[in-house]
C-alpha cells in the first residue's frame, strides 16, 4: 500500500474508478455527487480516457451501455432522481449481459426530495429497480477507504458476471474527507471479451448485443442461464462485516454511513451492561442471508436502523425467519439518528423482550 | 399588497446580482399589467436556478421533474384552457434534460407562454457548459473548453412552426415586460429565450458581454415574415433582441383535440356521467 492521503468521498470514487481500469465515464450534474464528474473531467483525458458530461442521465447510461458494449470498462454516476431515470437502461444491460459501473450517491427522496444524505434507495437498487427478472450486484461502503476498495472491486465482478454493479453510497460519505490509502498496482483481472462488439476480432463472426426476444422458449433459456448467474454471484459474493456478535443480547443490522454511529452505540451500550452486536451487510445484493440469519440462535432480538422509513428491514425478517423478533428504526428526510436515540431503541426492545 | 406580490418579504435563493431578479421583476409587472387574475394563472417548473421563479409569485404553482415542466404546462392548460399557464426554466433544464420536450409540445402549439432564462451555464450544480455554452467555454468539468456546436432554440422553435418567438434580456427590465405581456396575449404557444448573466459561475457571458452582443430590432422590424426570421434566428454576430416571430391565426392544441371540437367546457369542471361509462362496453 502506498501513503495515506486525505481526500474526499466523491474524488475517492473517481480515482478509485480509473485505478480499475475505467476508460469512459459519462455524467451528468446532480448533487451531491457532481465533484465525481470534476474530479475525472481533469484526470481522465491525461490517461487517455473520454469524460462527456451528457444531455441528461439516460443519455449518460445508453452511453455506458455503447461503451461496455464494446468491451471498456465504462461508468456512471448521479444521485438518487437520476438514478430513477438510469433504470430503463440498467434493465437493457442487464438483458443484454453487458458489464457496467453505476454509482449511486443516495439522497433522500422521494421525489427530487432534498440532496442530504439518505438510504431510502435500497429497494430500487436490491429488488430490480427496473423492469424484468434482473439483479444488480450491489456493494455499500461505509469509509471513504471503502469507497476505494469497492468501486474497483464493482469493476472486477461487472466484467466477471457480464452485469450492472452498482457503488451505493450516500450524500455524507460522498462528502466526507478521510484518509485513503491507494495501491500501487490494482488487482486488475484481464477478462477477455469475445461477445464485445469491438469490430477487433480475428474471429471471423459479428456479434450482436441486444436484449430483445420474441420466441418464448430462447427467452426463457435466457431468464434461466441469468438466474444461474445470480446463483453463481450469491453463493461467491458476499461480504459482511460482524462486531461484537458472538455475545450480543441484540443484533443491530446497518450498513453505509449508519453503521458507524452503531460502532459507538457498542460503546456506550457496553458502559450500561447491554451487549450490543453489529451485523453489516457490505454487499446488499447478493445480501447475507444465512450468516445474518444463523445469529437468531443466541440474540434476544434485531434491529435495523437505516436512514429510510424501512427497507432493509424486509431482507432482516427473511434472514431470521420468524425465529426471533425483527425491530425496525430509522430516520427520514436527510436527519441521521444519534447515538442516544438508538441506544433508548435499543433499551426499549430489551425491555420488552425480558418482559 | 398588488397582484403576484408577497404580503411580507421572501426569500430568494438566487445569488446578488443574478439576472434573475430582473426576470421576476418584469414577469410580475407584465401580469399586473395585463390585470392577470393570480387564481387563474399557473407557473409551471422543472429543476434548476430559474426553475425556482414560481415559489417566488404569488400564484399557483407547480414545481416537478428536471426537465419536463413543458409537458405538465400543457396538460394543465389541456384540463382548465381558462387558465394562463406559464412554464419557466434554465437553458440546461427545458433544452438539455427537457430536450425532447421541447421539441415535441412546440409541434403540438399549446397556447401557454415559455420563459426560458438563458445564462448559458448550469448554476444550480455550481457551474457546468449547459447546451447553450459557447465553443471554447471553460468550466471545472469541460476543462479544455466547450467542442460542442452550442443549441440554437430560435431556430429549432422556428422549424418546428412555433408561432411566438422572442428574445430579451434580463438588463433590459421595461423590453422583456413588454415582450412577457405579447406572450401571453399570443394565442399559441410562445417562447421567450431570456439571456441572463450568471453572476457567480459564468464570468465570460456577463452583463457586459451581453450589451455587446445584443441589439434591439427597431420598429420597422416586421415580426410576421417567416423567411426574414430564418435569418434573424441565426445571427450569432450579434444577437437580436425582441419579437422575432409572430404568427397569429394557427389552431392551439386545445383548438386541435377531439374533446373541444363539441364541448368547450374545460376537463376538470366537467362531471362524469355514469350512464356513458357503463354504455362504453355495449359499444
Amino acid at each position: 500500500m502506498g501513503e495515506k492521503v486525505l481526500m474526499k468521498g466523491n474524488d475517492v470514487i473517481a480515482e478509485a474508478s480509473i485505478r480499475a481500469g475505467c476508460k469512459c465515464y459519462f455524467g451528468y450534474p446532480i448533487t451531491p455527487q457532481t465533484e465525481i464528474s470534476h474530479y475525472l473531467a481533469e484526470a481522465l483525458p491525461k490517461i487517455g480516457g473520454v469524460f462527456l458530461q451528457a444531455e441528461s442521465e439516460i443519455a449518460a447510461i445508453n452511453m455506458v451501455y455503447g461503451a461496455s458494449s464494446a468491451g471498456i470498462r465504462a461508468m456512471t454516476s448521479s444521485s438518487s432522481p437520476g438514478i430513477s431515470l438510469k433504470q430503463e437502461g440498467i434493465s437493457y444491460i442487464a438483458g443484454a449481459e453487458i458489464p457496467a459501473v453505476v454509482v449511486n450517491v443516495v439522497r433522500c427522496g422521494p421525489g427530487l426530495g432534498g440532496i442530504l444524505p439518505g438510504q431510502c434507495d435500497y429497494f430500487q437498487a436490491t429488488k430490480g429497480g427496473g423492469h424484468g427478472d434482473y439483479h444488480n450486484i450491489v456493494l455499500a461502503p461505509n469509509s471513504v477507504q471503502e469507497l476505494y476498495e469497492l468501486t474497483v472491486r464493482c469493476f472486477n465482478l461487472a466484467d466477471k458476471y457480464r452485469m450492472c454493479a452498482m457503488l451505493m453510497a450516500d450524500g455524507s460519505l460522498g462528502q466526507m474527507m478521510e484518509a485513503v490509502e491507494f495501491r500501487e498496482i490494482e488487482d486488475i483481472e484481464a477478462i477477455d471479451k469475445p461477445w464485445a462488439t469491438n469490430g477487433m476480432g480475428t474471429r471471423g463472426h459479428s456479434n450482436y448485443i441486444s436484449s430483445v426476444n420474441v420466441n418464448p422458449d430462447e427467452l426463457e433459456k435466457l431468464n434461466q442461464r441469468l438466474q444461474a448467474k445470480y446463483r453463481e454471484v450469491t453463493k461467491n459474493e458476499i461480504m459482511y462485516e460482524e462486531v461484537n456478535c458472538d455475545n450480543a443480547d441484540i443484533m443491530v443490522v446497518s450498513y453505509g454511513t449508519t453503521s458507524r454511529i452503531i460502532k459507538n452505540v457498542i460503546k456506550d451500550a457496553r458502559k450500561m451492561g447491554i451487549n450490543v452486536g453489529l451485523f453489516r451487510p457490505i454487499s446488499l445484493w447478493p445480501f447475507p442471508y444465512d450468516e445474518l440469519g444463523k445469529h437468531a440462535s443466541h440474540v434476544k432480538a434485531f434491529l435495523s436502523v437505516e436512514l429510510s422509513a424501512g427497507q432493509m428491514i424486509d431482507d432482516v425478517r427473511l434472514s431470521v425467519n420468524g425465529k426471533k423478533n425483527c425491530y425496525f428504526y430509522g430516520r427520514t428526510g436527510g436527519n441521521i439518528p444519534s447515538q442516544k436515540e438508538i441506544l433508548d431503541e435499543i433499551v426499549k426492545i430489551l425491555e420488552k423482550e425480558d418482559r | 399588497m398588488k397582484p403576484f406580490e408577497f404580503e411580507n418579504e421572501i426569500d430568494i435563493a438566487w445569488c446578488p446580482g443574478c439576472g434573475n431578479y430582473s426576470i421576476r421583476k418584469a414577469l410580475i409587472r407584465a401580469l399586473q399589467e395585463l390585470e392577470a387574475d393570480p387564481l387563474h394563472t399557473v407557473l409551471v417548473s422543472g429543476i434548476g436556478q430559474a426553475a425556482k421563479m414560481p415559489q417566488y409569485v404569488n400564484c399557483h404553482f407547480f414545481n416537478g421533474l428536471h426537465g419536463r415542466g413543458l409537458p405538465v404546462a400543457v396538460s394543465v392548460k389541456a384540463c382548465n384552457p381558462h387558465l394562463t399557464v406559464i412554464a419557466e426554466g434554465g437553458d440546461g433544464d427545458m433544452y438539455g434534460e427537457g430536450g425532447n420536450h421541447f421539441i415535441h409540445n412546440i409541434r403540438r402549439n399549446p397556447d401557454i407562454t415559455h420563459l426560458v432564462h438563458n445564462n448559458m451555464i448550469y448554476g444550480l450544480t455550481k457551474g457546468q457548459a449547459s447546451p447553450t455554452s459557447q465553443k471554447g467555454f471553460v468550466t471545472n468539468v469541460q476543462v479544455d473548453g466547450v467542442i460542442n456546436q452550442p443549441f440554437n432554440p430560435l431556430a429549432v422553435a422556428l422549424s418546428l412552426g412555433a408561432t411566438f418567438i422572442a428574445r430579451a434580456f434580463s438588463g433590459d427590465i421595461d423590453q422583456l415586460t413588454d415582450i412577457i405581456k405579447a406572450a401571453v396575449k399570443h394565442k399559441g404557444y410562445a417562447l421567450i429565450d431570456i439571456f441572463q448573466p450568471c453572476v457567480t459561475f459564468n464570468k465570460t457571458n456577463n452583463f457586459a458581454w451581453y450589451k455587446e452582443n445584443t441589439y434591439s430590432l427597431d420598429s420597422h422590424y416586421d415580426s410576421s415574415d417567416k423567411e426574414n426570421a430564418a435569418k434573424k434566428v441565426m445571427e450569432t454576430e450579434k444577437y437580436p433582441l425582441g419579437i422575432i416571430y409572430r404568427e397569429n391565426g394557427v389552431k392551439t392544441f386545445v383548438e386541435k383535440i377531439n374533446i373541444y371540437q363539441d364541448n368547450k367546457q374545460p376537463i376538470v369542471c366537467r362531471n362524469r356521467d355514469l350512464g356513458k361509462v357503463n354504455q362504453l362496453i355495449n359499444d
